[in-house]
């Protein structure tokens, strides 16, 4: 109690110092006085009595000083001191300042960054609970479909979930579309049809009313509807009274029973949920892989060794059900791993150039720091001099680190949170409401409190080095001689050792840049063989109630390519099942051809297969290489006809002959009919991630008609000028019927590719920065070695040297320097590029021109560099250097 | 230095203690005079020290100051005791005098009793 009183009143006792001195002053002088009226009774006169006074007292000053040390709290005093030298010690050096906030903050903020999207997406993707139990499971069947594509036959899964012993919980779910009748009008609803099981075993409740009931798994009593969040706020403006309202889906009366929480939406990007009912017969199916499934695995089970018993299940599987289940296998993955497993090693590269440029940084930071303590040892001197002792000192450099780094600290948080907050929105709703996680991306405390504790650790860490060096300072030989040359060897060696290595990142780090960027930009390319421009795309899924036979199918769809195509300014109107750039893998089947033997189902030839209208490939220009296109002639009632791609026909006819050859989906026994070829077009890269093209049947809308296409509408200026008159035509046709996805191809391929632009626009970030912090490095040394042998450059020019061989001399270290930092850099270069051609998608291998490239750059940086110091030095007025001396 | 700074503060804190308890409110040339007089050459080395023992004092509660006149009309800081610095005196003296006590007694040869 009576200690906190104290602790109070002397920090009260740091303030109003005026008065308190004035006090003070006051009552040492009528002390003083009263001691010499004393003095003077005793008879001394009265200068002696004044000394007599003064000595006993033990001087005026002194008093006062161990007098104020009891006042106020010294350290406290001392530290704010300090940290008034600090920012004034930094005020005066406003460049050495800004560079090294700059530098620190560029470090640290793109890390922070960084780390956040890739704590967002990688390690919470969702938010469901206990994430890493829960397994996709799926059947493979042996041919490459695709990323997306992980489904399963309705009674494997049963015989998997039922076998395995490894699952706590199993939920099976399908997509599917649908209408919802709002007033007049229909809108799309993109929803799933789920097991009771689902919302349980995700670990998510709705936010009002209820989930699924395993009675409703029931056809006809399945009736019932979970809406989420977003749906009830955007469709019904949050209408209270919702739950239990009936609405109207595919023109069929659903009641709503539960309102998922704000942020639910799983799959992605889901709106709705009906109950997945189906019938004795379809539960019993094999043949269809029909269904997705997710499993929660039992406490203790790993995914391996569900894996393995999955394995042995799906073995069993294939020797009973061999004309279903021949070739298929079963597989698991973990949930959070499945969307990532292409963009994972971007990630991994993203983070790895991050960490790059904080080594660059710090190294940066660390030669900019050396060039201040050679520059302060004076200062130094003059303070230890002066009876500075060196904890004081230390302490003094220390705050002074601290205050930098933790301005670097600030700064590079917003540089975070802003770059957090341009990623979030620099892409288009459209394409990130399909990424689990996006919307989570927020500048991380975690990311934060590294960021702060970084600035932290590197503030103490440069200021103890500074400190140390300056306890090594010797007052008195730096004083006596000018302060230049005395312990620069070792330092001298040790930054451009430095620089060296700023030089060895700096290239790794442009080639990585280098090759990202080149690929990103293939990646652009990659969707050839057809014109994207001037093409409005959008999608329309017809309601299965009114449109339950082909016949209402294809006379919906041959009256809406009619109509529009009339359309001023419509060029022709095609249907495609599968636009290119949807970042969805077309259906892959297998197929026999005529006359070649039978091949076992795990060998079968395996293609993707599209079904358009004869008008699509005229509609995307994609060219007709041989034969001929189909026609509306080639209609239901005409003979089957396919028209292939150009690699399908070089693969499987080689010698040229596939036109007139007939072939048929499914294996050899399969009841699907034989289709003649007819023609052979151009390929066409469906998504950016195929890295080649792949084989491609293409059949005819009249011939296989289905109920949800791709509509695509080439018209003669801009495309979204047709949006309402495209609305108007559908309307016209069947109000029923609903737009979804309207967009424009080139808009489709951008977003289909967002993903990897956002991070070769990342990479070339990093490698401008890069960049920028070698030849900063590279000028800080060349700069500070030409101060430093200004004599020797004076002796020089007195001896009768030219500035050509000054300017030699200077712009000869920048080079050997950069040199060696080539030399070492180049090898890596080309290691690292090898690695990351190996495992992440899309990188280009090296071309010389690249390397040659960024070589060169780096070299003319670091001639720039040192040009500027070079300069000065060939101004050396040797009288002024040697007088200096 | 700082052990025996300690124990010379605590003494110098009891001895001022003691005197204003003697005399009365007083400034502090008239508390160094009066210490220097009762404890010889305690004091002798400077009058100074005493400022910062009577800051501490008084930052502690046990005494107030205030300005006053001094008998040849100076104007002079008077210290007093507060009520709680007496009873701190109390407290302390007793302490004194049984740790002197018991000093004495560890100090004198011979006659422990057996």
């Amino acid at each position: 109690m009576r200690r906190l009183r104290v602790w109070i009143l002397r920090f009260v006792g740091m303030f109003g110092k005026e008065q308190r001195e004035r006090e003070l002053a006051a009552e040492i002088e009528s002390h003083l006085q009263l001691h010499i009226e004393d003095n003077l009774r005793a008879g001394m006169s009265a200068v002696e009595a004044r000394r007599q006074a003064l000595v006993k007292l033990g001087g005026v000053e002194p008093t006062k000083e161990i007098y104020r040390e009891r006042r106020g709290l010294p350290l406290l005093e001392t530290l704010l001191q300090d940290l008034r030298y600090g920012f004034r010690a930094l005020r005066k050096n406003p460049g050495f300042t800004a560079i090294a906030v700059i530098t620190l903050a560029l470090g640290i903020g793109a890390n922070t960054a960084v780390f956040s999207m890739v704590n967002a997406l990688l390690l919470h993707p969702y938010n469901f609970r206990d994430l890493d139990r829960l397994v996709r499971v799926w059947e493979d069947r042996g041919i490459d479909e695709g990323w997306d594509a992980r489904w399963i036959a309705p009674q494997d899964a049963e015989d998997l979930r039922s076998g395995a012993q490894a699952f706590e919980g199993f939920t099976t779910y399908q997509e599917k579309s649908f209408n919802l009748t709002v007033g007049e009008g229909v809108q799309p609803v993109l929803g799933f049809r789920v097991s009771a099981s689902f919302f349980g075993l995700l670990g998510i409740n709705p936010a009002m009313g209820r989930t699924f009931a395993a009675a409703e798994e029931q056809p006809g009593a399945d009736r019932v509807a979970i809406v989420s969040h977003g749906f009830w706020q955007r469709r019904f403006a949050g209408d209270p009274g919702l739950l239990g309202k009936t609405i109207q889906l595919n023109q069929g009366n659903y009641t709503v029973v539960g309102i998922m929480p704000q942020g639910f939406s799983y799959p992605v990007p889901a709106e709705l949920w009906i109950p997945l009912a189906l019938t004795p017969q379809e539960k019993a199916d094999r043949s269809n892989l029909s269904l997705q499934a997710l499993g929660r695995l039992r406490d203790g089970v790993n995914v391996a060794q569900a894996g393995a018993a999955l394995e042995g299940i799906a073995r069993r599987l294939q020797q009973e059900y061999p004309v279903t289940n021949a070739g298929r296998t079963a597989s698991v993955l973990q949930l959070r791993k499945e969307l990532y497993l292409y963009t994972l090693p971007m990630f991994g590269l993203l983070q790895a150039a991050a960490g790059f440029v904080l080594l660059l940084a710090c190294a940066n930071f660390a030669n900019l720091l050396f060039a201040r303590i050679i520059g302060r040892q004076k200062e130094v001197a003059v303070r230890t001099a002066l009876g500075a002792d060196r904890p004081r000192l230390a302490r003094l450099f220390i705050t002074e680190m601290l205050l930098l780094s933790s301005a670097a600290g600030m700064v590079a948080i917003l540089v975070s949170l802003w770059s957090v907050k341009l990623l979030r929105t620099s892409i288009s709703e459209d394409w990130t409401k399909w990424v689990p996680g996006w919307n989570g991306i927020q500048a991380d405390r975690t990311a934060l409190a590294f960021a702060i504790l970084l600035a932290a650790a590197v503030g103490v860490l440069s200021g103890v080095a500074t400190a140390l060096h300056a306890g090594r300072v010797d007052p008195y030989a730096t004083l006596k001689e000018t302060g230049r040359g005395s312990m620069l060897g070792g330092k001298g060696k040790m930054r451009s050792a430095l620089v060296v290595a700023q030089v060895t990142f700096a290239l790794i780090l442009l080639v990585c840049a280098g090759i990202t960027a080149e690929g990103f930009v293939r990646l652009a390319k990659v969707y050839q063989g057809f014109e994207p421009a001037n093409v409005l795309h959008l999608e329309i899924s017809l309601p299965d109630k009114s449109y339950s036979d082909n016949t209402k199918v294809t006379g919906f769809y041959q009256q809406l390519l009619r109509v529009s195509a009339a359309l001023p300014g419509a060029r022709s109107a095609a249907l495609v099942s599968n636009s290119p750039a949807s970042n969805v893998d077309n259906e892959t089947t297998f197929f026999t051809i005529e006359g070649r033997p039978a091949l076992k189902a795990s060998e079968a030839s395996a293609a993707d297969l599209q079904i358009s209208s004869p008008d699509y490939f005229s509609t995307l220009r994609i060219r007709l290489v041989a034969g001929r296109e189909y026609s509306d002639a080639d209609n239901a009632n005409a003979a089957r006809v396919a028209v292939i791609s150009r690699s399908m026909a070089a693969h499987f006819w080689p010698a040229g002959d596939e036109l007139g050859q007939r072939i048929k989906l499914g294996a050899a026994d399969s009841k699907e009919p034989w289709m003649t070829v007819v023609g052979v077009v151009e390929d066409v890269r469906q998504n950016w991630w195929n890295s080649s093209e792949r084989p491609a049947i293409y059949e005819p809308f009249l011939q296989a008609p289905q109920r949800g296409m791709v509509f695509l509408l080439r018209t003669s200026a801009n495309p979204t000028n047709q949006v309402s008159a495209m609305r108007d035509v559908v309307r016209q046709i069947d109000p029923q019927v609903a737009m979804r996805g309207v967009s424009t191809m080139d808009a489709e391929i951008a977003d289909s590719i967002a993903i990897v632009r956002i991070m070769g626009v990342l990479m070339a970030v990093f490698g401008c920065v890069s960049l920028l912090l070698s030849s900063v490095g590279v000028y800080g040394v060349l700069a500070e070695s030409v101060a430093r042998r200004t004599p020797e450059i004076g002796i020089r020019l007195a001896l009768g040297a030219e500035p050509r061989d000054v300017l030699k001399l200077v712009l000869g270290q920048a080079l050997k320097l950069t040199g060696i930092g080539l030399a070492i850099g180049v090898p890596i270069a080309f290691a690292v590029n090898r690695a990351m051609a190996g495992f992440i998608f899309g990188v280009v291998s090296m071309s010389p021109a690249i390397l040659a490239g960024f070589t060169a750059l780096l070299l003319l940086v670091a001639l720039v560099a040192g040009y500027v110091p070079a300069r000065r030095a060939m101004r050396v007025d040797p009288m002024v250097a040697l007088r200096y001396e | 230095m700082g052990e025996k700074a300690d124990v010379w503060q605590g003494t110098l804190a009891l001895m001022v203690l003691k005197t204003l308890d003697t005399l009365g409110p007083l400034h502090g040339y008239g508390i160094a005079r009066r210490i220097e007089q009762t404890s010889g050459d305690l004091l002798a080395v400077n009058y100074g020290t005493l400022y910062p023992a009577l800051l501490k004092l008084e930052q502690e509660g046990y005494i107030s100051s205030e300005w006053g006149l001094s008998n040849n009309n100076r104007k002079a800081k008077y210290y007093k005791l507060t009520r709680v610095g007496r009873k701190q005196l109390e407290r302390e003296a007793r302490d004194w005098e049984q740790t002197t006590a018991i000093l004495a007694r560890f100090l004198t040869p011979g006659e422990e009793p057996s």
